[in-house]
C-alpha cells in the first residue's frame, strides 16, 4: 500500500525535521569549537609548563655543575649537593615528560637533554667529585651540550605553543564550515520536503479548479481524478460526490419535467378528439334550427360555442407544452411584412367589427422581408389582435403598425382598453394570468394567447414587450430580425396604410 | 350526387364527419383505417369516389401509405390529406407525396367545406 501521509503530517515532519537538523548542527558545532577552545589553553599551557620545566632543568644542571666544580678553588666538589642538584634535575625530567605527554619532538628534545646531562655526569661530574679531572675539551663539549639541549626543549616547547595556536585556528575555521554546509543541508533538506508537498498538491488541485469549472458550466458529467495528500484528496471525493448529487438532481427534475411535458401533451392530444366530435355535433344542431324549438337551438348554440373555447384551449395548451418540450418547431422564412399584417387584419376583422371597433393597418413603405415563420407570427399577430379586441370597449380603435428599428421589425399592437398597471404589466405574460379591472371580469379566452405569444417570438429569436398608461390603453411590440436574403417590398404595392374594419 | 370517401381512425369523428358532409349534400363512404380505405375503393370499382379524404395518422396503414400506394397505382383520385396541426412541414411532405392538398387538424368546417368543394366539385 502506497503510503500517504496527510497534509498536516507532512508540514509536522517537514517542521520536525527543519528543527531536528538545525538543533543537530547547532549543537555539534558550539560543541567542537568548546572542545576546540579547550584543548588550545590545555596544549598552551602545558608547553607554557614544559619551557618553565626546561629553565628549571637548566638550573638543576648549573646547581650540578657548582657542585662539581666550586666557584672558588679552595672549596672541594660537594658529592652531597651534586646528588641533590642531580635528583632535582631528574623530577625536573619526570614533570617534563607528563607534560610532554605523546608530543614525539618534545620528548626527542627532552630524551637529547637527559643524554647529555647523563653523559656530562658521567664523564665530567662523577670525575671531578673523584678529584680527577677530564679532559679539558670534554668537559667544555658536554656543558655546551647539555645547555644548547635545554635551550632547545625550551624552543621546542614555544614552538608547540605556535602550533597549538594555529591548529586551534585551522580546526576553528573547518568547525565553522562544517557549521555553515550543515545549515545548508538542512534547508535543502526542508526546501526538498516543501517542493515535493507542493508539488503532491499542485496537480490534484488544478484538476479540481478545471473541474469546479466544467461543473459551473454545466457539464455536469464532470468528475475528477482523486488523488494527492489526504486532505486534497478528501476534497476530490466531496467534490465528486457532489456532482454525482447534481447529476442525480439534474436528471430526476428533468425526467419530472419529461413526464409533465408529457402528459400535457397525451392528455390535450387525447382530448382533442372527442372535443372535435362535441363541437362538430353541435354545430351541426344549430345548422337544423328549425327542427329544434328555442331552448333546444340555445344549448346546442352554447355546447357549439363552449367546445369552440375547449378546442382553442387546447390547441394553446398543446403549443406550450410542446415549446417547453423543445418540439415546437418553427419554419422560418424571409416573409413579406406587409401581407403577413394584411392577411391577419383580414382574418381578425370580423371579430372587430362585432363589437364595432376600429381596425387600422399600417405598415412602413420599403419595408425589408422578416425572418420568420409566417403561420406563427400570424398566430401571435392574431392572439395580440384578441387580446386588443376583447380588453377594448365597443367603439374603440385598434392599430397594427409595423415598422423597421434598426435591424429589426418591430410589430406593435395598440388599444383602447384600460391599459394595465406596472405591477400588472409584470405578470402579462403569465399563464393563465388576466387582468382584473372591473369592465374585463367578463372577457373571455383562455389566458394562454400572451404566453404563446412571448413563446413564439421568443423561438424566433425576437423579443416581447408591454408598455402601458392606466386609462389611456396598452401597447404590445416584439421585434424579429430582417431575413438576411429577403427582398424589399416592391414599390408599388407599398402603399402608406391600409384600413380595415368598421362597419356599423 | 358527389361522392366521398372518408378514412378516420377514431369512430365518433367519421360518424360526425359522415353526418355532417350528408348535411351538405355529399354522399359519404367511411374506412376507419387505410387497409379499409383501399377495400371500399376496390369494392368501388371504375365508380371511384369524387374524392378522399385521408387522416394521415392511422394505425394498421396510415393515410400517407394509402396515399402513396394510390398514386404509385397510378390513379388520379383527388386526395385532401388532413394532418396534425403542429406538424410543421406536413402539408409540404403530403403534396410531395401527390396530395391533391392539405387540412391541418384541428380545422374550422366552413374552411373544411370550402376544399372539398373546389377539389370535388
Amino acid at each position: 500500500m502506497r503510503v500517504n501521509p496527510s497534509l498536516t503530517s507532512r508540514l509536522r515532519i517537514a517542521f520536525v525535521v527543519l528543527l531536528l537538523l538545525l538543533g543537530a548542527v547547532s549543537f555539534l558545532g558550539v560543541g567542537r569549537l568548546f572542545q576546540i577552545r579547550v584543548n588550545y589553553e590545555d596544549d598552551l599551557t602545558r608547553y607554557f609548563q614544559v619551557e618553565v620545566q626546561s629553565e628549571r632543568l637548566r638550573s638543576a644542571f648549573i646547581l650540578e655543575q657548582a657542585a662539581a666544580r666550586p666557584a672558588t678553588p679552595h672549596q672541594k666538589p660537594n658529592p652531597a649537593a651534586l646528588n641533590q642538584a642531580a635528583k632535582s634535575f631528574s623530577d625536573g625530567v619526570a614533570r617534563a615528560q607528563d607534560l610532554i605527554g605523546d608530543n614525539a619532538d618534545l620528548t626527542n628534545r627532552l630524551n637529547r637533554l637527559v643524554a647529555s646531562e647523563t653523559g656530562w655526569r658521567t664523564s665530567v661530574g662523577a670525575p671531578l667529585v673523584r678529584g680527577e679531572v677530564p679532559g679539558p675539551g670534554v668537559e667544555r663539549r658536554l656543558t655546551a651540550a647539555v645547555t644548547a639541549s635545554a635551550e632547545s626543549l625550551a624552543t621546542g616547547a614555544r614552538d608547540s605553543q605556535d602550533d597549538a595556536r594555529s591548529k586551534a585556528r585551522r580546526d576553528t575555521r573547518n568547525t565553522m564550515y562544517l557549521v555553515i554546509v550543515g545549515l545548508l543541508g538542512a534547508v535543502v533538506a526542508v526546501m526538498i520536503l516543501f517542493f515535493g508537498l507542493i508539488n503532491s498538491m499542485r496537480a490534484p488541485l488544478e484538476r479540481l479548479v478545471q473541474g469546479a469549472r466544467r461543473l459551473a458550466g454545466g457539464n455536469l458529467k464532470t468528475r475528477v481524478e482523486v488523488g494527492g495528500p489526504v486532505e486534497i484528496a478528501a476534497l476530490g471525493t466531496a467534490f465528486n460526490d457532489m456532482a454525482d448529487s447534481l447529476e442525480r438532481d439534474a436528471r430526476e427534475r428533468d425526467r419530472v419535467e419529461q413526464m409533465k411535458d408529457d402528459f400535457v401533451l397525451t392528455v390535450s392530444h387525447e382530448l382533442r378528439t372527442p372535443v372535435t366530435v362535441v363541437k362538430g355535433f353541435a354545430e351541426m344542431l344549430t345548422e337544423q334550427r328549425r327542427s329544434l324549438n328555442a331552448r333546444q337551438y340555445e344549448a346546442a348554440e352554447v355546447i357549439a360555442e363552449s367546445a369552440g373555447q375547449l378546442q382553442k384551449m387546447i390547441n394553446d395548451l398543446l403549443d406550450l407544452a410542446r415549446s417547453d418540450a423543445g418540439k415546437l418547431r418553427i419554419e422560418s422564412r424571409p416573409t413579406s411584412v406587409r401581407s403577413l399584417a394584411q392577411r391577419i387584419g383580414r382574418q381578425m376583422r370580423p371579430h372587430f367589427e362585432e363589437r364595432e371597433q376600429r381596425l387600422t393597418v399600417s405598415v412602413e413603405k420599403n419595408l425589408p422581408e422578416v425572418e420568420a415563420d409566417p403561420d406563427r407570427i400570424g398566430q401571435v399577430l392574431a392572439n395580440l389582435l384578441t387580446n386588443a379586441n376583447k380588453y377594448s370597449p365597443e367603439g374603440a380603435s385598434v392599430r397594427l403598425a409595423a415598422s423597421r428599428v434598426g435591424d429589426e421589425i418591430e410589430f406593435a399592437v395598440t388599444d383602447d382598453g384600460p391599459g394595465l398597471g406596472a405591477d400588472e404589466l409584470d405578470h402579462v405574460f403569465e399563464r393563465f394570468w388576466r387582468a382584473e379591472s372591473g369592465e374585463t371580469q367578463s372577457v373571455g379566452g383562455t389566458g394562454l394567447g400572451l404566453a404563446i405569444a412571448k413563446s413564439l417570438v421568443e423561438l424566433h429569436g425576437g423579443a416581447i414587450s408591454a408598455n402601458s398608461t392606466p386609462g389611456e390603453g396598452a401597447t404590445f411590440r416584439f421585434v424579429l430580425p430582417i431575413a438576411k436574403d429577403g427582398r424589399r417590398a416592391p414599390q408599388r404595392t407599398a402603399r402608406r396604410t391600409k384600413k380595415a374594419g368598421v362597419a356599423r | 350526387m358527389t361522392r366521398l370517401l372518408v378514412a378516420d381512425d377514431s369512430e365518433t369523428v367519421l360518424l360526425m364527419l359522415q353526418r355532417r358532409l350528408e348535411m351538405e349534400g355529399y354522399e359519404v363512404v367511411t374506412a376507419k383505417d387505410g387497409f379499409e380505405a383501399l377495400e371500399r375503393l376496390e369494392e368501388a370499382g371504375s365508380d371511384e369516389p369524387d374524392l378522399i379524404l385521408l387522416d394521415a395518422m392511422m394505425p394498421n396503414k396510415s393515410g400517407t401509405e394509402v396515399l402513396e400506394e394510390l398514386r404509385d397505382s397510378g390513379s388520379t383520385i383527388p386526395v385532401l390529406m388532413i394532418s396534425a396541426h403542429l406538424d410543421a412541414q406536413a402539408p409540404d411532405r403530403m403534396l410531395s407525396l401527390g396530395a391533391t392538398d392539405c387540412m391541418p387538424k384541428p380545422f374550422e368546417w366552413d374552411e373544411l367545406i370550402g376544399k372539398i368543394e373546389k377539389l370535388a366539385g
